[in-house]
Protein backbone atom coordinates (compact mmCIF):
# COMPACT_ATOMS: atom_id res chain seq x y z
CA UNK A 1 0.00 0.00 0.00
CA UNK A 2 1.15 3.49 -0.86
CA UNK A 3 0.50 6.14 1.27
CA UNK A 4 -2.10 8.71 0.00
CA UNK A 5 -0.40 11.76 -0.92
CA UNK A 6 -1.22 15.13 0.64
CA UNK A 7 -2.69 17.71 -1.37
CA UNK A 8 -2.57 21.33 -0.37
CA UNK A 9 -4.45 24.40 -2.21
CA UNK A 10 -3.13 27.52 -1.70
CA UNK A 11 -4.69 30.50 -3.15
CA UNK A 12 -2.69 33.76 -4.03
CA UNK A 13 -3.54 37.67 -3.65
CA UNK A 14 -6.23 38.55 -6.58
CA UNK A 15 -8.86 40.64 -4.93
CA UNK A 16 -12.05 39.88 -6.72
CA UNK A 17 -10.05 37.53 -9.03
CA UNK A 18 -9.17 34.95 -6.26
CA UNK A 19 -13.08 33.45 -6.94
CA UNK A 20 -11.68 31.46 -9.77
CA UNK A 21 -10.57 29.17 -7.31
CA UNK A 22 -14.19 28.33 -6.82
CA UNK A 23 -14.39 26.88 -10.66
CA UNK A 24 -11.09 24.90 -9.61
CA UNK A 25 -12.95 23.29 -6.40
CA UNK A 26 -15.87 22.38 -8.19
CA UNK A 27 -13.68 20.66 -10.78
CA UNK A 28 -12.05 18.53 -7.64
CA UNK A 29 -15.84 18.04 -5.73
CA UNK A 30 -17.30 16.54 -9.39
CA UNK A 31 -13.90 14.34 -9.74
CA UNK A 32 -13.77 13.09 -6.39
CA UNK A 33 -10.35 14.67 -5.14
CA UNK A 34 -10.03 15.74 -1.57
CA UNK A 35 -8.56 18.59 -0.24
CA UNK A 36 -5.54 17.82 2.97
CA UNK A 37 -5.61 21.35 3.53
CA UNK A 38 -6.06 25.05 1.84
CA UNK A 39 -4.47 28.32 1.87
CA UNK A 40 -4.94 31.54 1.20
CA UNK A 41 -3.79 35.32 1.02
CA UNK A 42 -5.23 39.01 0.64
CA UNK A 43 -8.72 37.88 -1.22
CA UNK A 44 -8.03 34.27 -1.75
CA UNK A 45 -8.24 34.35 2.29
CA UNK A 46 -12.74 34.58 2.13
CA UNK A 47 -12.50 31.81 -0.48
CA UNK A 48 -10.08 29.25 1.45
CA UNK A 49 -11.69 29.90 4.39
CA UNK A 50 -15.21 28.95 2.27
CA UNK A 51 -13.60 25.58 1.08
CA UNK A 52 -12.31 24.55 4.31
CA UNK A 53 -15.49 25.10 5.85
CA UNK A 54 -17.87 23.03 2.84
CA UNK A 55 -19.91 26.55 2.13
CA UNK A 56 -22.14 26.19 -1.19
CA UNK A 57 -20.21 27.97 -4.08
CA UNK A 58 -23.32 30.08 -4.32
CA UNK A 59 -23.39 31.43 -0.80
CA UNK A 60 -19.39 32.36 -1.01
CA UNK A 61 -20.54 34.02 -4.28
CA UNK A 62 -23.63 35.61 -2.15
CA UNK A 63 -20.94 36.52 0.54
CA UNK A 64 -18.33 37.94 -2.03
CA UNK A 65 -21.18 40.15 -3.22
CA UNK A 66 -22.03 41.38 -0.38
CA UNK A 67 -18.59 42.10 1.10
CA UNK A 68 -16.91 43.30 -1.58
CA UNK A 69 -18.83 46.53 -2.96
CA UNK A 70 -16.90 49.64 -4.43
CA UNK A 71 -18.14 51.89 -1.29
CA UNK A 72 -15.68 50.51 0.86
CA UNK A 73 -13.71 52.74 -0.73
CA UNK A 74 -15.84 55.93 0.21
CA UNK A 75 -13.76 58.80 2.08
CA UNK A 76 -10.35 58.08 0.25
CA UNK A 77 -10.01 61.27 -1.94
CA UNK A 78 -10.84 63.64 1.30
CA UNK A 79 -8.61 61.39 3.47
CA UNK A 80 -5.87 61.33 1.31
CA UNK A 81 -5.82 65.38 1.04
CA UNK A 82 -5.54 65.48 4.70
CA UNK A 83 -3.04 63.18 5.13
CA UNK A 84 -0.73 64.66 2.35
CA UNK A 85 -1.77 68.20 4.07
CA UNK A 86 -0.74 66.86 7.63
CA UNK A 87 -4.31 68.00 8.67
CA UNK A 88 -4.85 64.22 9.99
CA UNK A 89 -2.00 62.46 11.66
CA UNK A 90 -1.29 59.36 9.81
CA UNK A 91 -0.13 56.19 11.80
CA UNK A 92 0.63 52.38 11.76
CA UNK A 93 -2.80 52.26 12.48
CA UNK A 94 -3.87 54.62 9.36
CA UNK A 95 -6.14 53.82 6.33
CA UNK A 96 -6.93 55.89 3.37
CA UNK A 97 -10.68 54.53 4.03
CA UNK A 98 -12.95 53.69 7.32
CA UNK A 99 -12.51 50.33 7.69
CA UNK A 100 -14.92 49.73 10.24
CA UNK A 101 -17.70 49.17 7.32
CA UNK A 102 -15.18 46.49 5.83
CA UNK A 103 -14.39 44.92 9.65
CA UNK A 104 -18.27 44.86 10.74
CA UNK A 105 -19.24 43.07 7.25
CA UNK A 106 -16.61 40.46 7.91
CA UNK A 107 -17.95 40.17 11.06
CA UNK A 108 -21.22 39.58 9.90
CA UNK A 109 -20.28 36.82 7.14
CA UNK A 110 -18.03 34.94 9.41
CA UNK A 111 -19.23 35.90 12.50
CA UNK A 112 -17.55 33.42 15.32
CA UNK A 113 -16.12 30.97 13.26
CA UNK A 114 -13.03 29.46 14.51
CA UNK A 115 -10.15 28.04 12.41
CA UNK A 116 -10.41 24.71 14.68
CA UNK A 117 -14.06 24.26 13.30
CA UNK A 118 -13.52 24.10 9.78
CA UNK A 119 -14.02 20.79 7.79
CA UNK A 120 -10.47 21.18 5.52
CA UNK A 121 -7.65 23.11 7.73
CA UNK A 122 -7.08 26.31 6.85
CA UNK A 123 -4.27 28.72 7.23
CA UNK A 124 -4.12 32.57 6.12
CA UNK A 125 -1.09 34.43 5.44
CA UNK A 126 -0.61 37.94 6.40
CA UNK A 127 2.22 40.77 6.94
CA UNK A 128 3.79 42.11 10.52
CA UNK A 129 3.47 45.59 9.70
CA UNK A 130 6.29 46.30 12.07
CA UNK A 131 8.88 43.68 10.80
CA UNK A 132 7.79 43.02 7.27
CA UNK A 133 7.62 39.28 8.17
CA UNK A 134 4.99 37.05 6.95
CA UNK A 135 2.54 36.39 9.38
CA UNK A 136 0.42 32.71 9.26
CA UNK A 137 -2.28 32.58 11.38
CA UNK A 138 -4.47 29.40 12.05
CA UNK A 139 -5.94 29.90 15.35
CA UNK A 140 -8.63 31.64 16.87
CA UNK A 141 -11.57 33.91 14.69
CA UNK A 142 -10.96 33.36 10.84
CA UNK A 143 -12.62 37.01 10.60
CA UNK A 144 -9.62 38.42 12.20
CA UNK A 145 -7.51 36.74 10.25
CA UNK A 146 -8.83 37.78 6.83
CA UNK A 147 -9.72 41.46 8.19
CA UNK A 148 -5.88 41.26 8.25
CA UNK A 149 -5.32 39.54 4.66
CA UNK A 150 -6.78 41.49 2.76
CA UNK A 151 -5.78 45.00 4.57
CA UNK A 152 -4.38 46.57 1.21
CA UNK A 153 -1.48 48.97 1.92
CA UNK A 154 -2.09 52.22 2.42
CA UNK A 155 -6.27 51.64 1.58
CA UNK A 156 -7.29 49.99 5.02
CA UNK A 157 -5.61 50.28 8.13
CA UNK A 158 -3.46 47.17 9.62
CA UNK A 159 -5.46 45.05 11.96
CA UNK A 160 -3.95 43.67 14.78
CA UNK A 161 -4.03 40.36 15.77
CA UNK A 162 -2.96 38.88 19.40
CA UNK A 163 -0.88 41.74 19.81
CA UNK A 164 0.61 42.27 16.03
CA UNK A 165 -0.36 44.66 13.79
CA UNK A 166 -0.78 42.76 10.39
CA UNK A 167 -1.57 44.10 6.61
CA UNK A 168 -1.79 42.31 3.52
CA UNK A 169 -0.28 39.21 2.87
CA UNK A 170 0.36 40.37 -0.94
CA UNK A 171 3.21 42.49 -0.12
CA UNK A 172 5.04 39.51 1.50
CA UNK A 173 4.02 36.62 0.24
CA UNK A 174 1.33 36.86 -2.33
CA UNK A 175 1.33 33.37 -3.54
CA UNK A 176 2.42 31.35 -0.19
CA UNK A 177 3.07 27.94 -1.24
CA UNK A 178 5.77 28.07 1.15
CA UNK A 179 2.93 27.73 3.84
CA UNK A 180 1.69 23.86 2.39
CA UNK A 181 5.23 22.80 2.19
CA UNK A 182 5.73 23.31 5.91
CA UNK A 183 2.63 21.24 6.23
CA UNK A 184 3.85 18.46 4.58
CA UNK A 185 1.65 18.57 1.38
CA UNK A 186 3.52 16.36 -1.07
CA UNK A 187 1.35 18.03 -4.06
CA UNK A 188 0.58 21.48 -3.87
CA UNK A 189 -2.22 22.99 -6.61
CA UNK A 190 -0.86 26.70 -6.44
CA UNK A 191 -3.79 29.12 -8.06
CA UNK A 192 -2.00 32.63 -8.21
CA UNK A 193 -3.08 36.29 -10.01
CA UNK A 194 -0.23 38.81 -11.19
CA UNK A 195 -2.10 41.92 -10.25
CA UNK A 196 -3.22 44.41 -13.20
CA UNK A 197 -0.96 47.27 -14.02
CA UNK A 198 -2.48 50.29 -15.20
CA UNK A 199 -1.67 52.13 -18.46
CA UNK A 200 -2.85 56.03 -17.50
CA UNK A 201 -1.74 57.85 -14.48
CA UNK A 202 -4.96 59.64 -13.34
CA UNK A 203 -4.67 59.65 -10.34
CA UNK A 204 -2.93 59.22 -6.91
CA UNK A 205 -4.31 56.20 -6.64
CA UNK A 206 -3.26 54.72 -9.79
CA UNK A 207 0.26 55.87 -8.95
CA UNK A 208 0.00 54.21 -5.41
CA UNK A 209 -2.27 51.07 -6.54
CA UNK A 210 0.29 50.45 -9.73
CA UNK A 211 3.69 50.88 -7.45
CA UNK A 212 1.98 48.33 -5.32
CA UNK A 213 1.22 45.81 -8.27
CA UNK A 214 5.05 45.99 -9.96
CA UNK A 215 6.39 44.99 -6.31
CA UNK A 216 3.86 42.42 -5.47
CA UNK A 217 4.29 40.48 -8.57
CA UNK A 218 7.68 40.71 -9.00
CA UNK A 219 7.78 38.90 -5.07
CA UNK A 220 5.16 36.56 -6.58
CA UNK A 221 7.95 35.50 -9.39
CA UNK A 222 10.55 35.39 -7.17
CA UNK A 223 9.17 33.55 -4.37
CA UNK A 224 7.70 31.58 -7.01
CA UNK A 225 10.60 30.35 -8.48
CA UNK A 226 12.49 29.56 -5.20
CA UNK A 227 9.54 27.54 -4.17
CA UNK A 228 9.25 25.05 -6.91
CA UNK A 229 13.52 25.00 -7.22
CA UNK A 230 13.63 24.51 -3.47
CA UNK A 231 10.90 21.96 -2.92
CA UNK A 232 11.06 18.59 -4.08
CA UNK A 233 7.31 17.70 -3.97
CA UNK A 234 4.99 18.72 -6.79
CA UNK A 235 3.54 21.97 -7.58
CA UNK A 236 1.00 22.69 -10.33
CA UNK A 237 0.63 26.20 -10.94
CA UNK A 238 -3.16 27.12 -11.76
CA UNK A 239 -2.59 30.62 -13.32
CA UNK A 240 -6.23 31.55 -14.69
CA UNK A 241 -6.38 34.04 -18.23
CA UNK A 242 -8.66 36.53 -18.34
CA UNK A 243 -9.10 38.43 -21.88
CA UNK A 244 -11.64 40.84 -20.23
CA UNK A 245 -10.32 43.28 -17.65
CA UNK A 246 -11.30 42.93 -14.37
CA UNK A 247 -11.45 45.71 -12.00
CA UNK A 248 -10.91 45.27 -7.95
CA UNK A 249 -14.54 45.82 -7.53
CA UNK A 250 -15.97 43.66 -11.03
CA UNK A 251 -17.92 41.52 -8.61
CA UNK A 252 -20.68 41.27 -12.08
CA UNK A 253 -18.00 38.97 -13.09
CA UNK A 254 -18.00 36.01 -10.84
CA UNK A 255 -19.63 33.92 -12.95
CA UNK A 256 -17.09 34.72 -15.62
CA UNK A 257 -14.36 34.57 -13.32
CA UNK A 258 -15.25 31.10 -11.93
CA UNK A 259 -16.02 30.08 -15.46
CA UNK A 260 -12.27 30.57 -16.20
CA UNK A 261 -11.18 28.86 -13.10
CA UNK A 262 -12.90 25.70 -13.82
CA UNK A 263 -11.54 25.72 -17.51
CA UNK A 264 -7.93 26.14 -15.79
CA UNK A 265 -8.61 23.57 -13.43
CA UNK A 266 -9.84 20.94 -16.06
CA UNK A 267 -6.65 21.17 -17.81
CA UNK A 268 -4.67 20.28 -14.98
CA UNK A 269 -7.16 17.15 -13.82
CA UNK A 270 -5.53 14.73 -16.04
CA UNK A 271 -1.88 15.51 -14.62
CA UNK A 272 -3.24 15.61 -11.21
CA UNK A 273 -5.48 12.34 -11.20
CA UNK A 274 -1.84 10.01 -12.64
CA UNK A 275 0.74 12.24 -9.53
CA UNK A 276 -2.64 10.90 -6.77
CA UNK A 277 -2.32 7.36 -8.54
CA UNK A 278 -5.57 7.83 -9.63
CA UNK B 1 45.77 35.77 -11.43
CA UNK B 2 43.04 33.96 -11.59
CA UNK B 3 41.17 33.11 -14.52
CA UNK B 4 37.89 33.39 -12.94
CA UNK B 5 35.48 36.01 -14.00
CA UNK B 6 34.41 38.10 -10.84
CA UNK B 7 31.63 40.42 -10.50
CA UNK B 8 30.93 42.80 -7.72
CA UNK B 9 26.96 43.46 -7.39
CA UNK B 10 26.02 46.33 -4.95
CA UNK B 11 22.48 46.78 -4.00
CA UNK B 12 20.22 48.94 -3.11
CA UNK B 13 20.40 50.88 0.21
CA UNK B 14 20.89 54.43 -0.04
CA UNK B 15 23.98 55.90 1.90
CA UNK B 16 24.89 52.49 2.91
CA UNK B 17 25.99 51.43 -0.19
CA UNK B 18 29.36 53.10 0.00
CA UNK B 19 30.10 50.19 1.96
CA UNK B 20 31.32 48.90 -1.06
CA UNK B 21 33.92 51.07 -1.09
CA UNK B 22 35.18 49.76 1.82
CA UNK B 23 34.99 46.71 -0.23
CA UNK B 24 37.11 47.85 -2.89
CA UNK B 25 40.23 48.71 -0.29
CA UNK B 26 40.32 45.45 0.73
CA UNK B 27 40.25 43.96 -3.26
CA UNK B 28 42.87 46.99 -4.29
CA UNK B 29 45.38 45.92 -1.28
CA UNK B 30 45.06 42.29 -2.14
CA UNK B 31 45.09 42.60 -5.80
CA UNK B 32 41.87 41.17 -6.38
CA UNK B 33 40.15 42.68 -10.50
CA UNK B 34 36.86 42.83 -10.76
CA UNK B 35 35.58 42.01 -14.57
CA UNK B 36 31.85 43.38 -13.89
CA UNK B 37 29.76 45.77 -11.65
CA UNK B 38 26.38 45.99 -11.15
CA UNK B 39 24.31 48.59 -9.35
CA UNK B 40 20.79 49.04 -8.67
CA UNK B 41 19.81 52.24 -6.73
CA UNK B 42 22.05 53.63 -4.20
CA UNK B 43 23.99 51.19 -5.56
CA UNK B 44 24.62 52.25 -8.80
CA UNK B 45 26.31 55.40 -7.72
CA UNK B 46 29.02 53.54 -6.64
CA UNK B 47 29.46 51.18 -8.93
CA UNK B 48 29.90 53.78 -11.12
CA UNK B 49 33.12 55.25 -9.08
CA UNK B 50 34.34 51.54 -8.99
CA UNK B 51 33.55 50.92 -12.90
CA UNK B 52 35.01 54.44 -13.92
CA UNK B 53 38.06 53.31 -11.66
CA UNK B 54 37.54 56.53 -9.23
CA UNK B 55 40.20 55.91 -5.67
CA UNK B 56 38.65 55.54 -3.15
CA UNK B 57 39.27 59.23 -2.16
CA UNK B 58 37.97 60.33 -5.31
CA UNK B 59 34.64 58.65 -4.85
CA UNK B 60 33.89 60.04 -1.45
CA UNK B 61 34.34 63.34 -2.01
CA UNK B 62 32.77 63.28 -5.07
CA UNK B 63 29.27 61.49 -3.76
CA UNK B 64 29.66 63.43 -0.56
CA UNK B 65 29.23 66.35 -3.00
CA UNK B 66 26.37 65.04 -4.76
CA UNK B 67 24.35 63.40 -2.09
CA UNK B 68 23.25 66.63 0.43
CA UNK B 69 20.01 66.75 2.16
CA UNK B 70 19.26 69.79 -0.30
CA UNK B 71 18.90 67.21 -2.99
CA UNK B 72 15.06 66.80 -1.53
CA UNK B 73 14.69 70.11 -0.16
CA UNK B 74 12.83 72.06 -3.13
CA UNK B 75 9.05 70.85 -3.58
CA UNK B 76 7.54 69.36 -6.82
CA UNK B 77 4.73 72.05 -6.70
CA UNK B 78 2.86 70.95 -9.41
CA UNK B 79 2.97 67.16 -7.91
CA UNK B 80 0.92 68.95 -4.78
CA UNK B 81 -1.57 70.75 -7.61
CA UNK B 82 -1.77 67.00 -8.84
CA UNK B 83 -2.73 65.33 -5.79
CA UNK B 84 -5.78 68.32 -5.47
CA UNK B 85 -7.35 67.54 -8.97
CA UNK B 86 -5.54 71.24 -10.17
CA UNK B 87 -3.43 70.00 -12.46
CA UNK B 88 -4.18 66.36 -14.38
CA UNK B 89 -2.32 63.59 -12.77
CA UNK B 90 0.13 61.11 -14.45
CA UNK B 91 3.04 59.52 -14.37
CA UNK B 92 5.55 62.26 -13.74
CA UNK B 93 3.84 62.50 -10.16
CA UNK B 94 6.88 62.77 -7.72
CA UNK B 95 7.02 65.10 -4.84
CA UNK B 96 10.42 66.18 -4.93
CA UNK B 97 11.73 69.02 -7.46
CA UNK B 98 14.58 66.66 -9.10
CA UNK B 99 16.60 69.83 -10.84
CA UNK B 100 19.46 69.98 -7.91
CA UNK B 101 20.14 65.65 -8.23
CA UNK B 102 20.01 66.09 -12.08
CA UNK B 103 22.49 68.93 -11.83
CA UNK B 104 24.94 67.20 -9.41
CA UNK B 105 24.87 64.12 -11.60
CA UNK B 106 25.61 66.32 -14.77
CA UNK B 107 28.85 67.98 -12.44
CA UNK B 108 30.12 64.48 -11.26
CA UNK B 109 29.37 62.20 -14.66
CA UNK B 110 29.64 64.95 -17.43
CA UNK B 111 28.95 62.74 -20.54
CA UNK B 112 30.32 59.45 -19.56
CA UNK B 113 27.93 57.08 -21.34
CA UNK B 114 27.77 53.26 -19.84
CA UNK B 115 29.38 51.71 -22.82
CA UNK B 116 33.31 53.87 -21.60
CA UNK B 117 33.77 52.66 -18.73
CA UNK B 118 37.24 50.73 -17.50
CA UNK B 119 35.51 47.78 -16.08
CA UNK B 120 32.38 47.01 -17.40
CA UNK B 121 29.24 49.08 -15.82
CA UNK B 122 25.66 47.40 -15.80
CA UNK B 123 22.94 49.57 -14.04
CA UNK B 124 19.41 48.28 -12.95
CA UNK B 125 16.17 50.22 -12.98
CA UNK B 126 12.49 49.15 -13.16
CA UNK B 127 10.38 49.91 -16.32
CA UNK B 128 7.70 52.25 -14.50
CA UNK B 129 4.71 50.78 -16.77
CA UNK B 130 5.68 46.83 -17.45
CA UNK B 131 7.30 46.43 -13.69
CA UNK B 132 10.36 44.51 -15.50
CA UNK B 133 13.80 45.13 -14.65
CA UNK B 134 15.85 47.15 -17.11
CA UNK B 135 19.61 46.45 -17.12
CA UNK B 136 21.56 49.70 -19.10
CA UNK B 137 24.83 48.97 -20.58
CA UNK B 138 26.01 50.49 -23.36
CA UNK B 139 26.75 52.97 -25.19
CA UNK B 140 23.65 53.75 -25.90
CA UNK B 141 22.91 55.28 -22.52
CA UNK B 142 24.44 58.27 -20.39
CA UNK B 143 25.72 57.30 -17.30
CA UNK B 144 23.69 60.86 -15.53
CA UNK B 145 20.25 59.17 -16.87
CA UNK B 146 20.96 55.61 -16.01
CA UNK B 147 21.80 56.99 -12.86
CA UNK B 148 18.71 59.25 -12.40
CA UNK B 149 16.50 56.38 -13.10
CA UNK B 150 17.85 53.56 -10.88
CA UNK B 151 17.63 55.96 -8.14
CA UNK B 152 13.97 56.95 -8.52
CA UNK B 153 12.33 56.59 -5.34
CA UNK B 154 8.65 56.22 -5.85
CA UNK B 155 6.82 59.11 -4.85
CA UNK B 156 10.04 61.03 -3.94
CA UNK B 157 11.65 61.48 -7.35
CA UNK B 158 8.95 61.00 -10.25
CA UNK B 159 10.06 58.23 -12.93
CA UNK B 160 12.32 58.97 -15.09
CA UNK B 161 11.96 59.10 -18.89
CA UNK B 162 14.70 57.51 -21.27
CA UNK B 163 13.93 57.78 -24.75
CA UNK B 164 10.03 56.84 -24.80
CA UNK B 165 9.86 54.80 -21.94
CA UNK B 166 9.76 55.56 -18.04
CA UNK B 167 11.88 54.10 -15.45
CA UNK B 168 11.69 53.87 -11.55
CA UNK B 169 14.09 52.46 -8.70
CA UNK B 170 15.76 49.59 -9.29
CA UNK B 171 14.88 47.99 -6.37
CA UNK B 172 11.12 47.78 -7.21
CA UNK B 173 12.14 44.87 -9.67
CA UNK B 174 15.38 43.20 -7.94
CA UNK B 175 16.85 45.14 -4.73
CA UNK B 176 19.97 43.12 -5.09
CA UNK B 177 20.50 41.97 -8.84
CA UNK B 178 22.72 39.17 -8.67
CA UNK B 179 21.04 37.55 -11.90
CA UNK B 180 22.53 40.10 -14.36
CA UNK B 181 25.93 39.01 -13.00
CA UNK B 182 24.78 35.25 -13.44
CA UNK B 183 23.55 35.58 -17.05
CA UNK B 184 26.72 38.22 -18.05
CA UNK B 185 28.65 34.80 -17.00
CA UNK B 186 30.26 35.89 -13.60
CA UNK B 187 31.71 32.89 -11.84
CA UNK B 188 32.51 34.47 -8.43
CA UNK B 189 29.38 37.11 -7.68
CA UNK B 190 30.57 39.41 -4.66
CA UNK B 191 26.93 40.32 -3.49
CA UNK B 192 27.12 43.42 -0.98
CA UNK B 193 23.34 43.87 0.00
CA UNK B 194 21.25 45.82 2.59
CA UNK B 195 18.31 45.52 4.21
CA UNK B 196 15.85 48.57 4.29
CA UNK B 197 15.25 49.50 7.83
CA UNK B 198 11.74 49.38 9.61
CA UNK B 199 9.93 52.32 10.91
CA UNK B 200 9.77 52.51 14.45
CA UNK B 201 6.34 54.60 14.23
CA UNK B 202 4.69 55.87 11.44
CA UNK B 203 3.90 59.67 11.69
CA UNK B 204 2.99 60.48 8.15
CA UNK B 205 1.54 59.05 4.94
CA UNK B 206 4.92 59.17 3.24
CA UNK B 207 6.50 57.36 6.39
CA UNK B 208 3.57 55.08 6.07
CA UNK B 209 4.83 54.41 2.01
CA UNK B 210 8.11 53.89 2.98
CA UNK B 211 7.37 51.29 5.61
CA UNK B 212 5.47 49.53 2.91
CA UNK B 213 8.73 49.88 0.99
CA UNK B 214 10.50 48.43 3.08
CA UNK B 215 8.39 45.39 3.46
CA UNK B 216 8.15 44.59 -0.08
CA UNK B 217 11.61 45.41 -1.11
CA UNK B 218 12.80 43.14 2.15
CA UNK B 219 10.81 40.09 0.82
CA UNK B 220 11.82 40.67 -2.75
CA UNK B 221 15.30 40.46 -1.50
CA UNK B 222 15.41 37.65 0.35
CA UNK B 223 13.40 35.59 -2.37
CA UNK B 224 15.66 36.27 -5.03
CA UNK B 225 18.35 35.81 -3.15
CA UNK B 226 17.53 32.44 -2.00
CA UNK B 227 16.37 31.39 -5.46
CA UNK B 228 19.65 32.80 -7.55
CA UNK B 229 21.56 31.18 -4.59
CA UNK B 230 19.83 27.78 -5.18
CA UNK B 231 19.94 27.89 -8.92
CA UNK B 232 23.23 29.14 -9.74
CA UNK B 233 26.17 26.84 -10.34
CA UNK B 234 28.74 29.23 -9.46
CA UNK B 235 29.27 30.99 -6.48
CA UNK B 236 27.83 33.86 -5.16
CA UNK B 237 29.38 35.34 -1.94
CA UNK B 238 26.90 37.75 0.03
CA UNK B 239 28.76 40.48 2.24
CA UNK B 240 26.24 42.06 4.33
CA UNK B 241 28.03 44.43 6.68
CA UNK B 242 26.29 45.26 9.87
CA UNK B 243 25.61 49.12 11.18
CA UNK B 244 25.18 49.31 14.75
CA UNK B 245 23.80 52.87 13.99
CA UNK B 246 20.68 53.34 12.14
CA UNK B 247 21.96 55.10 8.66
CA UNK B 248 19.48 57.64 7.50
CA UNK B 249 18.96 58.42 3.92
CA UNK B 250 21.27 61.40 3.95
CA UNK B 251 23.25 60.35 6.57
CA UNK B 252 26.66 61.41 4.64
CA UNK B 253 28.33 62.52 7.59
CA UNK B 254 28.12 58.60 8.79
CA UNK B 255 30.04 57.44 5.56
CA UNK B 256 33.65 56.52 6.68
CA UNK B 257 31.80 54.81 9.00
CA UNK B 258 30.03 52.49 6.24
CA UNK B 259 32.99 52.10 4.58
CA UNK B 260 34.92 50.72 7.57
CA UNK B 261 32.45 48.17 8.25
CA UNK B 262 32.27 47.26 4.30
CA UNK B 263 35.99 46.90 4.68
CA UNK B 264 35.54 44.21 8.35
CA UNK B 265 32.56 42.46 6.28
CA UNK B 266 34.90 42.46 3.50
CA UNK B 267 37.48 41.39 5.22
CA UNK B 268 35.65 38.27 6.93
CA UNK B 269 34.92 36.79 3.56
CA UNK B 270 38.60 37.09 2.45
CA UNK B 271 40.06 33.57 2.77
CA UNK B 272 36.98 32.15 0.96
CA UNK B 273 37.11 34.90 -1.29
CA UNK B 274 40.93 33.93 -2.05
CA UNK B 275 40.24 30.26 -1.74
CA UNK B 276 37.71 30.43 -4.42
CA UNK B 277 39.59 32.47 -7.04
CA UNK B 278 42.66 30.03 -6.76
CA UNK B 279 40.66 26.77 -6.92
Amino acid sequence: MTEHPRLGLVIGSGSVKCAASLGLWKVLEREGIQLDMVVGCSGGSMYATGIAFGDDVAYIEQNTLSLWTEDLMAGYTSNLRAAMTGEVRFTERSGLVDAEAATARIASVYGERRFDQTKIPLSIVATDFMTGEPAVLSQGRVMDAIRASIAIPMIFPPYEVDGRLLTDGAVSNPLPVDVAIMEGCNIILAMGFELPYRSRMRSFNAVQSHLNAVYINNILRATYAFYNLAHHAEIIPILPVFEKEIGNFDTAQLPYIIAQGEAEAEAQIPYLKKLMGL
Amino acid sequence: MSAKKVALVIGSGSVKCAAALGLMKVFEREKINVDMVVGCSGGSLYAATIALGWSTQKAIDETLRLWTRDVTAARNWGAYLQLFGLRRFDERFGLVNDKLIRRRLSEAFGNTNLGNTQIPLFITATDFYSGEQEVMHGSQYSLQDALRASISIPYIFAPHKIGERYFVDGYLSDPLPVGVAIREGADVIIAIGFESPYQTRVSSILRYAFEISSITSNNLLQSNYAFHNLAHHSEIIPIMPEFEHRIHLFDTDKIPYVIDAGERATEEQLTYIRKLLES
